[in-house]
């Protein structure tokens, strides 16, 4: 005889039903988001891949609402991809591209050398690409041999975040930060606190935190780390190797297991509540302008500012401050089924207005020579100004451009380590840029080769 | 009377059921490990159409620093979670023989680790080796150890740290030689008993050529896993510190994805079949040797 189910038992064919149930409820519910996003009909549809997730991710989907519904011929789709150097590659080489992508200035090199990327002056005929309207720093990254490859989503600077109730708590003025780079180390010293075991509670600063510009120091010792015309690296420079003699010094300073420990609490948790500075652990960081965006988010409370980042005695100057610039770029990928209409939302893209808002919402400073009063007087960043000098500062460093160059960082990121850990800088730089140098070269003749063999037909 | 012979007729019907399978082979694994051959002598960056270098790749990996340095630290982690692994699953298994209480359980908890997506396995040991909140120092904190060690953020140590975590998962290896044990007869194990032998003389006697076949296949595969090992170390190092957990798999994804080197990465995972193949057949080799079979 056959058993009744019980109260708490469903039998196999009725759990079978409600999975299908609600699949069939989860396929035909409808879904205003995902119908929002559908292209109407009669719109020509753009696909359009993008880095950003989250808070960034939903500021870009604002700016593409508002390209959407400002026209009634193109519907752009934007999508979030992770990883999405790699699937850009993949994607473009496979022949399957995306109309537009939006990768970063070290990509234009690589990406336009292949011919992978169109040139924007092909599409002069729909409106010419006008590269003075940038800074000048930005014009050049935008078209590294002369010919503008990308447009660009917004820039960033790097600069000397400090918290300004950790520098009153220490008895540190707190409108007056660093600016040099022994200043730092004393102002640092200052700020590390550690519990009775010694560990560190609270940390002044750390060149370890985070561990994403490994190759920025040199810029400010006034050394940089390619010489671009030579295709030399030049990483063991004398200036480079003060720099990192100096990193190596300011990690001995506070103990470099000791800061490694403190910073390894926050592997997973950057940009998040959890950050080392949102959440007040560490008094000064290194970051972008996007911080603030994250701190508006997270702890609108936190009393900061930010500074140009520190440079080597004798160097400072406060017209010319100098720092690392980058930016996001949007590119329009050989092969991809609508150039021509892509140009369309990219040229969209580079109005002053729209890069105005997507800055002021990502909280950075404009790429563009113009800004507007109202961009002045409503930006969200209270130190906008201070990455916007940056940005326009004539001595202003940019990552290498050449095509070696995701290795050039992964190898100077281990070569950091090293020097953090006691290594000897010179030695460690030397063997450094001879390997670098080997890839520099070695990539120079792959390319050589590559455009005999075009150029053969 | 038809064309076909039952045989060929049955040999068709057999290849038909079989064909999605061969597809697939053709398809995502013969066709494209064949390509990789090819793209190993050329410069292949993907945006661009492959270029013939010839012996180029190979020649630059001889001079390439971060091709032995991720070879030996993969060649470290294979020894290390191989040796370790081997002997604690044959020492788990050996007392989950035992007619213990609660024995089903245990096994099962053993078993339990397996069935965890190695990402959640990553972050968790990551917390559990945080130098400041984690597990292990806490606990060595609490028992008098003022300064315990940065697990993952020392170069010494984080190769040895990924390599411990690795015994979480030792569970499938602790129910085939579970399995194996139970085929182990016991009029022999009684016979070595009533000659004198210990138990450590039966183990080593009577228990382990029993095994052996068991512990060959174990040792084969736990090779071949970890000369592959790809995602632990690279959730929880990313190759650091200092290119101390830089593993062979990493650095072929390395090449190819980040650095657009696609050829290159081809010669690289050539190379890495060559390894594998070699310390594989080594391995049967010394079977020979050392593995006793029943006949049937």
């Amino acid at each position: 005889m056959r058993e009744r189910a019980g109260p708490w038992e469903i039998s196999r064919r009725a759990a079978l039903l409600g999975a299908l149930a609600a699949g069939a409820g989860y396929v035909f519910w409808p879904d205003r988001t995902r119908a929002a996003r559908r292209a109407p009909r009669g719109r020509i549809e753009l696909t359009y891949w993008e880095k950003w997730t989250g808070p960034e991710g939903a500021a870009l989907q604002q700016i593409v609402d508002w390209f959407n519904h400002s026209q009634d011929r193109l519907w752009v789709r934007l999508l979030s991809v992770s990883d999405i150097t790699s699937k850009a590659m993949v994607a473009i080489g496979g022949g399957d591209p995306p109309d537009l992508v939006g990768l970063f200035t070290f990509s234009i090199p690589v990406y336009s050398a292949a011919r992978a990327i169109m040139p924007l002056t092909e599409f002069a005929h729909r409106g010419v690409f006008d590269l003075d309207r940038y800074a000048p720093g930005i014009a050049a990254l935008l078209a590294p041999d002369g010919v503008p490859w990308a447009g660009v989503n917004t820039c960033y600077t790097l600069g000397l975040y400090y918290n300004r109730r950790l520098f009153r708590q220490a008895g540190l003025d707190p409108d007056s930060p660093p600016r040099t780079t022994e200043q730092l180390l004393d102002f640092a010293d200052a700020l590390t606190q550690r519990d009775t075991r010694g560990r560190i509670t609270q940390l002044g600063f750390g060149a370890i935190l985070p561990l994403w510009w490994p190759y920025t120091w040199p810029m400010l010792f006034d050394a940089p780390i390619y010489d671009k015309p030579t295709n030399r690296c030049t990483i063991a420079s004398p200036g480079c190797v003060a720099a990192y003699e100096w990193v190596q010094r300011s990690a001995a300073r506070l103990g470099p297991a000791a800061v490694r420990a403190f910073a390894q609490d926050f592997g997973r948790s950057m940009h998040g509540p959890g950050d080392p500075f949102i959440s007040q652990r560490t008094a000064m960081i290194v970051q972008g302008p996007w911080i603030a965006n994250f701190v508006r988010q997270y702890n609108p409370d936190l009393d900061f500012f930010a500074a140009p980042v520190p440079l080597a005695p004798g160097m400072p100057d406060p017209d010319q401050p100098r720092g690392l610039l980058e930016a996001d770029v949007i590119m329009i990928p050989r092969g991809c089924p609508h150039p021509d209409e892509a140009y369309e939302f990219l040229q969209f893209m580079q109005r002053q207005d729209v890069q105005e808002r997507l800055c002021s919402l990502h909280c950075k400073p404009s790429p563009l020579r113009q800004v507007s009063d109202q961009f002045r007087s409503t930006h969200p960043n209270r130190a906008v100004e201070v990455f916007d000098a940056i940005a326009k500062s004539p001595r202003v460093s940019v990552l290498p451009q050449t095509s070696a160059w995701e290795r050039f960082a992964d190898e100077t990121t281990s070569a950091f380590d090293a020097v953090w850990d006691g290594a000897d800088v010179r030695g460690t730089l030397s063997a450094l840029e001879a390997r670098l140098q080997r890839e520099l070269d070695r990539a120079a003749d792959i390319r050589r080769r590559r455009d005999a063999a075009r150029e053969a037909g | 009377m038809s064309r076909f012979s039952a045989a060929a007729r049955d040999q068709a019907a057999g290849l038909l059921w079989v064909s999605p399978w061969i597809i697939g082979f053709l398809a995502f694994m013969a066709v494209p490990a064949a390509m990789s051959v090819y793209y190993s002598f050329t410069d292949y960056a993907l945006l661009e159409p492959p270029v013939w270098i010839g012996l180029d790749n190979y020649r630059a990996i001889a001079s390439d620093k971060l091709f032995f340095l991720s070879l030996r630290n993969t060649l470290v982690y294979a020894l290390g979670t191989v040796t370790l692994g081997t002997v604690l699953s044959l020492a788990l298994a050996l007392l989950l023989d035992l007619p213990l209480r609660w024995r089903g359980l245990v096994r099962a908890i053993v078993f339990l680790p397996t069935l965890v997506p190695i990402v959640a396995v990553s972050l968790g040991w990551m917390w559990i080796y945080n130098p400041n909140t984690g597990l292990i120092n806490v606990t060595l904190r609490a028992v008098g150890v003022e300064h315990p060690p940065n697990w993952l953020g020392l170069p010494g140590l984080a190769m040895g740290s990924l390599i411990f975590m690795s015994l979480w998962m030792v569970g499938s290896a602790v129910v085939i030689y579970g399995a194996a044990l139970r085929d182990v007869p016991v009029s022999l194990r009684e016979a070595a008993a009533i000659d004198g032998a210990g138990p450590v003389s039966r183990f080593r006697n009577v228990t382990l050529p029993m095994i052996s076949p068991a512990v060959l296949f174990n040792v084969i595969m736990s090779v071949i896993w970890s000369l592959q090992v790809f995602a632990i170390p690279y959730i929880m190092t990313k190759g650091g510190p200092n290119d101390s957990t830089l593993v062979y798999s990493m650095y072929v994804f390395r090449s190819a994805f980040e650095y657009g080197k696609m050829g290159y990465a081809s010669a690289l995972a050539w190379l890495q079949l060559l390894v594998t193949l070699g310390l594989t057949l080594g391995l049967l080799a010394l079977a020979r040797r050392f593995v006793y079979y029943r006949a049937a």
